[in-house]
C-alpha cells in the first residue's frame, strides 16, 4: 500500500436522529500517514462524523469504507446498503483506536489494567507479556512510574494520556480523537497534544475533532470544515488557514484569534 | 417495674442460639438475594422483552408489598399449594426472594449509572458483549453500587425481626418468649431492642470500614 | 364471596391508611425538630439528635412496637394497640424523615445562601426564605419514598391487636381456611394504596418540579 493510499473513504454518509438530521451527503477521504483535523461550530456535527467512523454512530445512508472494507454498511446489489455482521464490524474496527473526550478509562482497573485489558482479551496475551506491552506503552506516552495508578488518583491530562496508550496497545492502523483536550483544564491540554504531536510524527493516521485551532493549524495537514453537517470546505492546512476565503470560517477563527489562539502554521 | 438480672443470666444459652439464628437467617437470606438479585437484574436487561416483562412485574409486587404479607402467604399458603415449609425454610426464601427484589433495582440503577462511553471504549478495543458484561460492566457496577448494597444488608439485620411472627426461633421470638413465660415484656423487649441497635449499629460500622477501604477505586 | 371478602380488608385499609397518614404527619414534624436538633449549634442538642436517630433507624419496628405495647402499661400508662401502634410508626418515621431533611439541608449549595448574605438578608429570613424552601423541594421525592415505606411497615401493627388490612386478612385466612386469596387480596390492597401515593406524589413532584432547586 502507498503511502498516500485511501485510510478512510466517505461516500455520501449521512446521519440522522429521528427527524433531527445531523450530517448530510459527506463525500471525504482520509490518507495514510496524514494528520486530519475536522473543525467546525458545535453543533456542526463533527463529532457526530468521528463516531460513524467508528460506527459507534451508525450512519443512515451512504458508505464509509476503512482500509478499503466497508463500514458497518456494504453496498447491496440493489443499490441500497445491508447491515454486516457485527463480527465483520468488529474486525473492521481493528484497524482503529479512539479516544475520548471523557477518556473512559475504567475505573476499577489500575493505568497498567486499562492498557493490558484488551491485549489480554482479544489479543489473547498471556498477563505477563501484556502487561510488559502496556507498560511499554505506558512509557511511550511518558507514564510509567504511574502504571499502578487507578483513574482517580491521576490528573485529567495523565488519564488523557493512559487512554492514548490504551488505544496505541492494539496498534491500529488509524487513531480517532474525539475533542481530546476539551474535558481539561488549559495547563494540561499541553501534555495530551504534545502526545499527539510525537505520534504525527512517527507518521501516524489521526482524524482529530478540536477546537484546538492552534494545535490543527501546526500539526494538521489535512483541514476538514463543517458547519450545520454538511462539509464547508476542506483543503490542505496551508490554504485553508492563510486565506480563509468562506466567510463562515473566517468568522469561526476570528472568533478563536480574539481569544488569543495563534495561527502559527507549519514550517 | 422489677427487673431481674438472674433471668437474663439463665436465659443466655436460649438468647445465644436465637441470635445465632438471626444472624442465619440474614447473612442466609441476604446473600441469595443478593445472588438472586444480580441474576434478575442481568435477565431484566440482556434477557429480551418477555424476561424484562414478568421480572418487572416480580420487582414491582416485592416492593410494593409488605413482607409480612408475603411471609404470610408463603407459611400459610403454601401448603394449599403444595409447599408445605418448615418457618426456618419459609423464612429463608421469604427473605430471599423478598430482598433479591430490592437488590435487582440496585444493581438496576449500578447499570443505568455506568457511562456510556466505558462501553465505547470497550467496543473500540474489540470486547465482545460477554467480555464487556464481564469484565467491564459487573465490576464496575458492583463498586458504584456497594454502598447501596451495604445499606440494603444493615437494613435488612432488622427484617429479620419479623420471620418471628411466623415462628422462626430467631432473636425476637427466643426472647420475647422469655419476656412472656416470666411475665416480663417490658424487660425482655428494651433487652431486644438494645440487642438490635447494637447490632444494626455494628454492621454499620462493618460497612463503612469496607467502604472506607474501597475507596481507592472511587469513581471518577 | 370473594367480595365480601375484598370489602372486609377494606376496613382495614382505611385503618392502614388513617394510621399511616398520622405517623408520617406528624412524624415529619417530629422529623423537623430532630433535624433542627442535628444541625443545632449546641453540641449537646446535636449529640441527642444523633443518638435518636442512631437507636430508632437501629431498632426493628416490630421491636419498637412490642417494646412500646409493653413499656407504657409498665409505666402505668394504658394506651389501647392503636394508640401504641401510632407512637410506634411515628417515632420511627420521624428518624428516617429527619435523616432525610438534614440530607435536603446539606445540599442547599452554598453559593445560593452566600447571595442571600449579599444582598443582606439576615440569618433568620435565609433560613425561612432560601434554606427551608429550597430543602424541602429537594426532600420531596424522599417524603412520598418513606410514606410508601411507612404504608408497608404499618403491617406490623397487627402484631399489637390492631385490626388493619394484614389483620383483617389473618382473620380471614383463619376462619374460612383461604390464607392464599386472604393475603393475596391482603397484598393487591397495599400495592393498590402505595400505586396512588407514588402516583399522586410524582405528579406533585412534577408541579414543584418547575423550580426545581
Amino acid at each position: 500500500m502507498s503511502e498516500h493510499a485511501a485510510a478512510i473513504t466517505l461516500e455520501g454518509v449521512g446521519k440522522s436522529f429521528g427527524d433531527n438530521r445531523v450530517l448530510t451527503g459527506i463525500d471525504l477521504t482520509i490518507r495514510h500517514g496524514e494528520v486530519t483535523c475536522l473543525l467546525g461550530p458545535s453543533g456542526s456535527g463533527k463529532s457526530t462524523l468521528l463516531r460513524c467512523l467508528a460506527f459507534l454512530e451508525e450512519h443512515t445512508e451512504g458508505i464509509i469504507r476503512i482500509a478499503g472494507e466497508p463500514m458497518g454498511f456494504a453496498p447491496a446489489a440493489d443499490g441500497g446498503r445491508k447491515r454486516l455482521p457485527d463480527a465483520a464490524i468488529g474486525r473492521v474496527r481493528r484497524n482503529l483506536g479512539m479516544v475520548f473526550q471523557q477518556f473512559n478509562l475504567w475505573p476499577h482497573m489500575t493505568a497498567l489494567g486499562n492498557v493490558a485489558e484488551a491485549l489480554r482479551l482479544v489479543r489473547r496475551m498471556d498477563r505477563a507479556t501484556a502487561e510488559a506491552r502496556a507498560l511499554a506503552q505506558l512509557e511511550h506516552v511518558g507514564l510509567a512510574h504511574r502504571a499502578g495508578h487507578y483513574p482517580s488518583e491521576l490528573s485529567g491530562g495523565q488519564q488523557q494520556r493512559v487512554a492514548i496508550a490504551r488505544a496505541l496497545a492494539m496498534e491500529p492502523k488509524i487513531v480517532l480523537f474525539d475533542e481530546p483536550t476539551s474535558s481539561l483544564d488549559p495547563e494540561l491540554t499541553g501534555e495530551v497534544l504534545s502526545v499527539m504531536r510525537g505520534l504525527a510524527q512517527e507518521g501516524m493516521t489521526m482524524v482529530v475533532v478540536t477546537h484546538e485551532i492552534g494545535f490543527a493549524a501546526q500539526v494538521g495537514e489535512h483541514i476538514v470544515f463543517l458547519d450545520q453537517g454538511r462539509i464547508l470546505l476542506e483543503g490542505r492546512a496551508a490554504e485553508v488557514f492563510q486565506a480563509p476565503r468562506h466567510p463562515r470560517l473566517a468568522q469561526f477563527l476570528q472568533t478563536y484569534v480574539d481569544r488569543g489562539a495563534s495561527l502559527v502554521l507549519q514550517e | 417495674m422489677n427487673f431481674d438480672p438472674a433471668l437474663i443470666l439463665a436465659s443466655l444459652p436460649d438468647v445465644a442460639t436465637g441470635m445465632a439464628i438471626t444472624i442465619l437467617m440474614w447473612l442466609g437470606g441476604s446473600f441469595m438475594g443478593l445472588a438472586l438479585g444480580l441474576a434478575v437484574s442481568i435477565a431484566r436487561r440482556w434477557g429480551g422483552r418477555w424476561a424484562r416483562l414478568v421480572l418487572d412485574a416480580y420487582v414491582g409486587l416485592m416492593r410494593g408489598t409488605p413482607f409480612l404479607v408475603q411471609l404470610f402467604l408463603l407459611y400459610y399458603g403454601g401448603p394449599y399449594a403444595g409447599l408445605d415449609l418448615e418457618p426456618v425454610q419459609a423464612g429463608l426464601l421469604g427473605l430471599t426472594l423478598y430482598s433479591a427484589a430490592y437488590f435487582a433495582e440496585i444493581f438496576r440503577g449500578g447499570f443505568e449509572a455506568i457511562p456510556r462511553g466505558h462501553v465505547e471504549a470497550a467496543v473500540c478495543v474489540g470486547l465482545t458483549q460477554a467480555q464487556i458484561i464481564r469484565r467491564i460492566l459487573l465490576p464496575e457496577m458492583t463498586l458504584l453500587v456497594l454502598p447501596s448494597l451495604i445499606n440494603m444488608f444493615t437494613l435488612l439485620v432488622k427484617e429479620t425481626a419479623v420471620l418471628s411472627i411466623i415462628t422462626v426461633p430467631e432473636l425476637t421470638m427466643v426472647i420475647t418468649a422469655i419476656g412472656s413465660a416470666n411475665f416480663a415484656f417490658a424487660e425482655a423487649t428494651f433487652l431486644l431492642a438494645v440487642s438490635y441497635w447494637a447490632i444494626v449499629e455494628i454492621t454499620g460500622l462493618i460497612g463503612r470500614f469496607i467502604e472506607g477501604r474501597l475507596g481507592r477505586y472511587r469513581l471518577v | 364471596m370473594l367480595w365480601t371478602h375484598i370489602i372486609l380488608l377494606g376496613q382495614g385499609a382505611i385503618m392502614t391508611v388513617a394510621i399511616s397518614a398520622v405517623a408520617i404527619t406528624v412524624g415529619f414534624a417530629l422529623g423537623v425538630l430532630v433535624c433542627a436538633a442535628r444541625l443545632s449549634p449546641v453540641a449537646g442538642l446535636r449529640g441527642l439528635g444523633a443518638a435518636y436517630v442512631s437507636f430508632f433507624r437501629g431498632v426493628p419496628l416490630l421491636v419498637m412496637l412490642l417494646l412500646i405495647y409493653h413499656l407504657l402499661p409498665a409505666i402505668g400508662i394504658d394506651v389501647p394497640g392503636v394508640v401504641a401502634a401510632i407512637i410506634g410508626l411515628t417515632l420511627s418515621t420521624a428518624a428516617y424523615q429527619a435523616e432525610n431533611l438534614r440530607g435536603g439541608f446539606l445540599n442547599v449549595g452554598t453559593g445560593l445562601v452566600e447571595a442571600a448574605r449579599m444582598v443582606g438578608l439576615n440569618a433568620r429570613q435565609i433560613l425561612l426564605r432560601i434554606r427551608l424552601p429550597i430543602a424541602l423541594r429537594l426532600v420531596f421525592p424522599a417524603v412520598v419514598n418513606e410514606a410508601i415505606m411507612l404504608l408497608k411497615a404499618s403491617s406490623l401493627v397487627s402484631v399489637v391487636g390492631v385490626a388493619d388490612i394484614t389483620r383483617d386478612a389473618q382473620n380471614l385466612a383463619s376462619s374460612t381456611y383461604r390464607p392464599i386469596e386472604a393475603f393475596t387480596i391482603a397484598g393487591a390492597y397495599y400495592l393498590l394504596l402505595n400505586i396512588v401515593l407514588s402516583g399522586g406524589g410524582s405528579s406533585l413532584s412534577r408541579m414543584l418540579g418547575r423550580h426545581r432547586a
